[in-house]
């Protein structure tokens, strides 16, 4: 059995300020677990995909440090205060810095990680410089979700060019995020092949979300 | 919250399906369940790929080249019920075309062995997934529990089901195009498999689909010259022969639980999506490789010299001599030939805990389970089958061995040197092995022209002593074969 297998490092930068309390955070716990669920389920995710969570209110907090689906345990998610949004970015930097593997001459690196960051509102820290960082060097494959109006695109565009719009923060929708992450990691798993450089494949978002030009 | 939808298919029926929010997705379609989950329907994850091309490709591999109904229904050519029958139940193949609200296509469900059922694995919950090849074959197979997991020779029968339906797609001038651990499911516990996602064959004579292929299977040649455009005559697309090496993988991957190319061998620091891309493409090297050692995990306790001559030579021919080669690869024929000398071969482990149960016993002077060590202390009864080359009488030359115990079988293609056991051949039993008071026998069940050692017929009912030495016609007609017995002592 394969004990050279690459990891597909996941992680999910999960918006917990006060905006997000009640319902839609209700939403995005029952969301989680479903991915979790799912994950499992699929065989190449489950030997590929590692997971982490990173939260953001008043500060960022990485709640789960990178994980192997079997050893993941859910967090604890409670939201409440301001989006610091760009925290969570700078947090993520530093993560993907000291747990993503290198390759290197005697170890074979991870694939380069993938990055969903759901929010619903406008940063309320100093944001800009770790997004063009992070668009410039490109660590990870990043795709921001922007939940509800009152989410504002054009900061995500400055993070990623995959930018995905979430008309309303019902638990209807949030569900159809999580369920498109998970067939996204899966369709990522299975088809981490070839081209290098190429860009991902990802399965078209759900009814109802729309990709940001 | 779910919908039902109708799709209306191209002879006008109307077939109901279940719309889901999150349908099962592959690289090129998704799938809706029929509400009683008889059928599936199947939809393209891009219509706009949808052409003309595509359907005329899709009509002729449900009409002409299905090898899944019998000629005289429309099937494929030279298909009787027999075979159609048999192939049925190796192929889920494409029934009809749906032609609203979108092209898509039907296909049979899956019988219900290729789903896990209650107590699969304690640690997940995989109750009603699909049994894609790598829950086995991968680390995986850690989670589920052991009565899912088969044993050596259950792996090995599903290698040959599997071989066999490829080379009847080749026979035919198919090719799978995608052959890969997603689309063969596979039951160990009973020694099954299925082929599906049958929509991207490659039919002759029609511009082949466009198909990305699956990570690990795709055929070194093919990922090396990915990047060139469609036209590029240097470009390699998917065919019979990328199908041999995926068949090869997928043999390898089923009998020693690895992947033949995965091994420690680093190609690129540059990045993980370079290096695997040289791992698996251009610079791709065996992991068992015997001129170049680099790619070779440290502790490889089974290798494929544990698997007997035949098959040996097939591994090293698919993964040294036409990794790169792809006219050297062995044939699924070469293939399907090898594993049933190697079937003939198999012998239970000793040790009651062996999880693999069964090994190749290719080396009776030295009778040791590759997969637990343990040395075999009973006498083995072998036999070898022999045949008369055409044209030179009397002169015999082995043809295969059987490695037996007691009620062991024979069959028409082990008392006949033209008889080959395919999908057409006769499965009655002509003859058994019984063990009597510390002797061995050959009963005749049905045989007809079996004769003793000393030249007179055996008729149904009665049995030949088997001593090492014993020598006899198996058939008394000149394809029948000769048998030559060699009893090798035990410790016991």
């Amino acid at each position: 059995m394969s004990d050279f297998s690459r990891r597909l490092p996941v992680y999910l930068l999960l918006d917990v300020s006060g905006s997000m309390a009640g319902d839609p955070i209700e939403a995005v716990r029952h969301g989680v677990k479903a991915l979790i669920s799912e994950l499992r389920s699929d065989p190449q995710a489950l030997e590929t995909a590692y997971l982490s969570v990173i939260t953001f209110n008043s500060a960022a907090r990485q709640v789960c440090p990178l994980t192997e689906l079997m050893l993941f345990r859910e967090p604890v998610l409670t939201a409440g205060g301001p989006t610091a949004l760009g925290a969570a970015l700078r947090l993520l930097t530093d993560c993907i810095k000291t747990e993503v593997r290198k390759s290197t001459e005697t170890q074979k690196g991870d694939w380069k990680p993938l990055v969903f960051i759901l929010t619903d509102g406008i940063p309320t820290d100093e944001w800009r410089e770790a997004a063009a960082m992070l668009k410039s060097t490109k660590p990870a494959n990043i795709i921001a979700c922007a939940a509800g109006s009152c989410a504002d695109t054009s900061v995500l565009k400055e993070i990623t060019d995959s930018v995905l719009l979430m008309n309303n923060l019902s638990a209807g929708d949030l569900a159809q995020f999580f369920a498109w992450v998970s067939s996204s990691v899966k369709l990522s798993s299975k088809s981490l092949d070839a081209k290098p450089g190429a860009g991902i494949e990802l399965p078209p978002p759900p009814q109802g979300f729309v990709i940001v030009p | 919250m779910n919908r039902i939808g109708e799709a209306i298919l191209a002879s006008g029926r109307k077939l109901p399906y279940v719309i889901t929010d999150n349908p099962p997705r592959g690289g090129m379609k998704y799938t809706y369940f029929a509400p009683d989950k008889s059928y599936v329907v199947q939809f393209f994850n891009d219509p706009s790929k949808v052409d003309a091309n595509m359907r005329r490709r899709i009509e002729a591999i449900i009409s002409k080249y299905n090898p899944t109904i019998p000629e005289s229904r429309g099937g494929a050519l030279g298909t009787d019920e027999k075979r159609a029958a048999y192939f049925e139940k190796r192929f889920c193949w494409p029934t009809d075309i749906v032609v609203s609200p979108e092209f898509g296509l039907v296909s049979p469900s899956y019988p219900s062995d290729f789903f896990f059922g209650d107590g699969a694995s304690d640690y997940l919950d995989l109750k009603g997934k699909d049994k894609k090849s790598n829950w086995f074959t991968s680390r995986n197979r850690r989670f589920l529990n052991k009565t899912e997991l088969g044993d050596f020779r259950s792996m090995l029968q599903m290698s040959l089901l599997l071989t066999r339906s490829i080379r009847r797609l080749h026979q035919a001038g198919l090719a799978h195009s995608d052959l890969s651990n997603n689309n063969v499911l596979i039951d160990p516990r009973s020694g099954n498999c299925v082929v599906i996602d049958i929509d991207s064959l490659v039919v002759p004579g029609i511009f082949p689909p466009e198909v990305a292929g699956t990570r690990g299977y795709i055929a070194p040649e093919v990922l090396a010259t990915m990047e060139l455009d469609r036209n590029d005559p240097r470009r390699k697309i998917p065919g019979s022969e990328t199908d041999l090496h995926a068949l090869a993988v997928l043999i390898y991957e089923y009998l020693l639980l690895r992947h033949p190319l995965i091994g420690p061998k680093i190609f690129s620091t540059e990045s993980a999506e370079k290096d695997d891309f040289l791992a698996l493409g251009p610079k791709a090297l065996f992991i068992e490789d015997p001129n170049d050692r680099s790619n070779r995990p440290e502790n490889l306790d089974v290798t494929i010299s544990d698997l007997g001559s035949d098959l040996e030579s097939l591994f090293l021919r698919s993964f040294v001599d036409g990794l790169h080669a792809p006219e050297l690869r062995p044939t699924a024929m070469e293939w399907e030939r090898g594993l049933i000398k190697a079937w003939d071969m198999l012998h239970r482990c000793e040790n009651p805990d062996c999880d693999h149960k069964w090994f190749i016993m290719h080396d009776v002077k030295n009778p040791v389970c590759p997969f637990c060590g343990t040395r075999v202390k009973s006498d083995i009864l072998q036999l070898d089958i022999c045949a008369q080359p055409r044209g030179k009488k009397g002169q015999w030359r082995k043809h295969s061995t059987l490695i037996a115990e007691n009620n062991t079988p024979l069959f028409k293609w082990h008392t006949r040197t033209d008889v080959f056991p395919d999908e057409k051949a006769d499965t009655g039993l002509e003859a058994y092995i019984c063990s009597h008071e510390k002797a061995w026998y050959l009963i005749n069940s049905h045989a007809e022209g079996l004769i003793s050692p000393m030249g007179s017929p055996v008729p149904a009912g009665k049995a030949i002593r088997l001593t090492n030495g014993t020598v006899f016609r198996a058939c008394r007609e000149e394809n029948g074969s000769l048998i030559k017995v060699s009893i090798i002592k035990g410790m016991k």
